[in-house]
């Protein structure tokens, strides 16, 4: 019931953002919200047991996707962001038959190459794609007005959210822990591993393009640089890392985490404010592996604050 | 896991007839080639190193290799230098700086799983990017020395001599490497702990002492690149990043613990993304060489079932 509340007040919050701040805010706000979508959509596929460095490669081929549809064939642009979405899953629903037949480090490092071959293709495609300085759109999405624009990533966010908490609840969950606990168990279980990993692969590589076809879109313009920028990995693999893996709660929380204190360090420090990234990754790998939400859930749940509710913590092991 | 361990001569010969075809049709191709190549198999050597002897994939190597060129270019600027000089105080430099972060981090999760090996490595690279960044802004910078842009005629075909050095230093590190560790005592150890690390800690080798040996170590050979490299080379805070990947491209063609595998892979890739980038209009596809035969030998053995 509490946590209802909870839940309920914070939507309340976002909702009515835009009524007493300014734009500044919204945007950080909105910069916050996309880190979340793509930090969320990087844990779901960590729950398989698969390590994806991926993450910025879809999140720049949805991107290009959608912007390219608008530029050469006059797309609206609300739906050339279910494009950009479409062409991600459907780009690893045919590399996936390939790469997730890789385990571990070698699937790590190989969407880690694919990210990188997707953007000398890009680059190399000058006559479509814009070559090296990219293509510009002639309006960003809405007008550019920053109040439409974040209820637009705030709707992409909570659609995330709710697809995560979607697989947490289902059969799904079930066999994601499973696969990830011990292959081979699943396998003789009857799971097939395949089929599952290549949905989380395909729901998660669309979600990337997604939010990477509505970052596009604030920003009006797309190029092989910072599409494919390794910060679309990075960041929020820090924020999940954060917040706590394996949960839905966990990329929340680290990413307004993260995002305020990095915003706040832009300020005073031009130069290097991504230090505090590196920093927080190497000190909760060393020292919090499972992170400041589930350390914290557990904690309360051993000095019984939180007793009893049994489905939260089945939830963020 | 190697393939051209057994058949090294089959694969030298291979190389050879490769290397001369190239010769008679693009001789600057070549060279350029030759010279990438050794630079390439020179940074991916250490990276091998400690990914068969610890199991850690470093994803730092670069950034150690990116913090060495900027030591060298802060002793060159402040000092004046010479980088080819100051090679052996920033040798002794990472040395130590790999032996503090060893002791520091990579020692904790040596034995854990490969998920916080890799998120380790790649917490510590973006620390020493930023760490860069914040001392030296992300502003592209040069050195100049008189040496670096000498060239040399032969038979009416001119190039320029001071990337040879590449060639020399590849070759002498490879060799070196191999000596120590098959003649000394330490090397040996390092061998033992490569192929079992219970094993050699039943027979009394101090297993942790030859992890972290090996990391400094392999950190500190990144220095003598670095000094050969910045005559050559701008410098700027994300210099050494797109060396982690295709040193492990090339770790990964050669297999694990090969490191003659090392050198042979490295001239293939380094004149093939040469022969590329000689093609007029289409110069711009050569970044896809070893991206492209890292997946490729990465998916292959897959299908070999050497996962």
């Amino acid at each position: 019931m509490r946590k209802n509340l909870i839940i309920l007040l914070l939507l309340i919050i976002a909702l009515t953002l835009p009524l007493y701040t300014g734009v500044y805010i919204l945007h950080i706000f909105s910069s916050i919200l996309i880190f979340l979508a793509l930090s969320l959509s990087w844990d779901m596929m960590l729950r398989t047991g698969q390590l994806s460095f991926g993450t910025a490669g879809f999140f720049g081929l949805g991107a290009y996707a959608s912007v390219l549809i608008v530029v050469k064939m006059g797309f609206n642009p609300i739906l050339s962001l279910l494009i950009g979405a479409i062409f991600s899953g459907l780009i690893a629903f045919i590399l996936g038959f390939i790469v997730l037949r890789l385990r571990e480090i070698y699937f790590a490092i190989t969407t880690l190459a694919l990210t990188h071959v997707f953007s000398v293709i890009i680059r190399n495609f000058s006559d479509f794609t814009g070559g090296a300085s990219g293509t510009i759109l002639a309006n960003a999405i809405f007008e550019g007005d920053p109040v439409k624009i974040y209820y637009l990533i705030l709707i992409v966010a909570v659609l995330v959210i709710i697809i995560s908490e979607v697989f947490k609840r289902s059969r799904i969950h079930y066999a994601i822990n499973a696969i990830r606990n011990d292959e081979i168990t699943a396998k003789s279980s009857g799971i097939n591993v395949f089929k599952y990993l290549l949905f989380v692969f395909v729901v998660t590589s669309a979600i990337q393009g997604l939010v990477g076809a509505v970052y596009a879109h604030q920003y009006a313009f797309v190029n092989p640089e910072s599409t494919f920028s390794l910060n679309f990995l990075l960041l929020p693999i820090a924020m999940a890392l954060v917040g706590g893996i394996y949960s839905t709660n966990g990329p929340i929380i680290g990413a307004l985490l993260l995002g305020l204190i990095s915003e706040y360090l832009k300020l005073i420090m031009p130069y290097g404010h991504l230090i505090v990234y590196g920093l927080i990754i190497v000190f909760v790998v060393l020292f919090l592996p499972r992170g400041i939400y589930s350390t914290i859930h557990n904690k309360l749940l051993k000095s019984n604050i939180i007793g009893g509710d049994k489905n939260a913590n089945t939830a963020s092991k | 896991m190697s393939f051209s361990l057994n058949k090294s001569y089959k694969v030298l010969l291979l190389l050879v007839i490769f290397i001369v075809i190239i010769g008679f049709w693009n001789p600057n191709a070549l060279l350029d080639g030759l010279q990438r190549g050794s630079l390439y198999s020179l940074i991916a050597l250490p990276l091998a190193l400690v990914l068969g002897i610890l199991g850690v994939l470093n994803l730092a190597h670069g950034e150690f290799l990116t913090v060495g060129l900027y030591f060298i270019f802060m002793l060159n600027n402040r000092f004046n230098l010479d980088p080819l000089v100051a090679i052996i105080p920033t040798v002794i430099f990472l040395l130590i700086l790999g032996a503090i972060i060893y002791w520091l981090t990579i020692k904790r999760v040596v034995k854990e799983g490969h998920l916080s090996q890799l998120l380790l490595t790649f917490g510590i690279s973006l620390i020493l990017i930023e760490t860069i960044n914040i001392f030296w802004t992300s502003m592209a910078r040069n050195t100049y020395t008189s040496y670096s842009y000498a060239s040399m005629e032969v038979g009416g075909f001119r190039f320029g001599t001071y990337e040879l050095l590449y060639i020399l230093i590849a070759v002498l590190v490879l060799v070196g490497l191999q000596l120590f560790l098959k003649k000394t005592r330490l090397g040996q150890a390092t061998f033992a702990v490569g192929q079992n690390p219970k094993g050699a800690k039943i027979v009394g080798i101090n297993v942790n002492y030859v992890y972290l040996f090996v990391f400094s170590v392999a950190v500190a050979i990144l220095g003598i690149v670095a000094g050969a490299m910045l005559p050559r080379t701008a410098i700027f805070p994300e210099v050494g990043s797109p060396f982690t990947l295709k040193s492990f491209a090339l770790a990964a063609m050669a297999g694990m613990g090969n490191l003659n595998g090392i050198l042979f892979a490295g001239v293939t890739l380094g004149i093939g993304e040469a022969v590329i980038n000689s093609i007029p209009n289409y110069g711009g596809w050569s970044d896809i060489v070893f991206f492209g035969v890292l997946i490729i030998v990465i998916i292959s053995r897959s299908y070999r079932g050497a996962r």
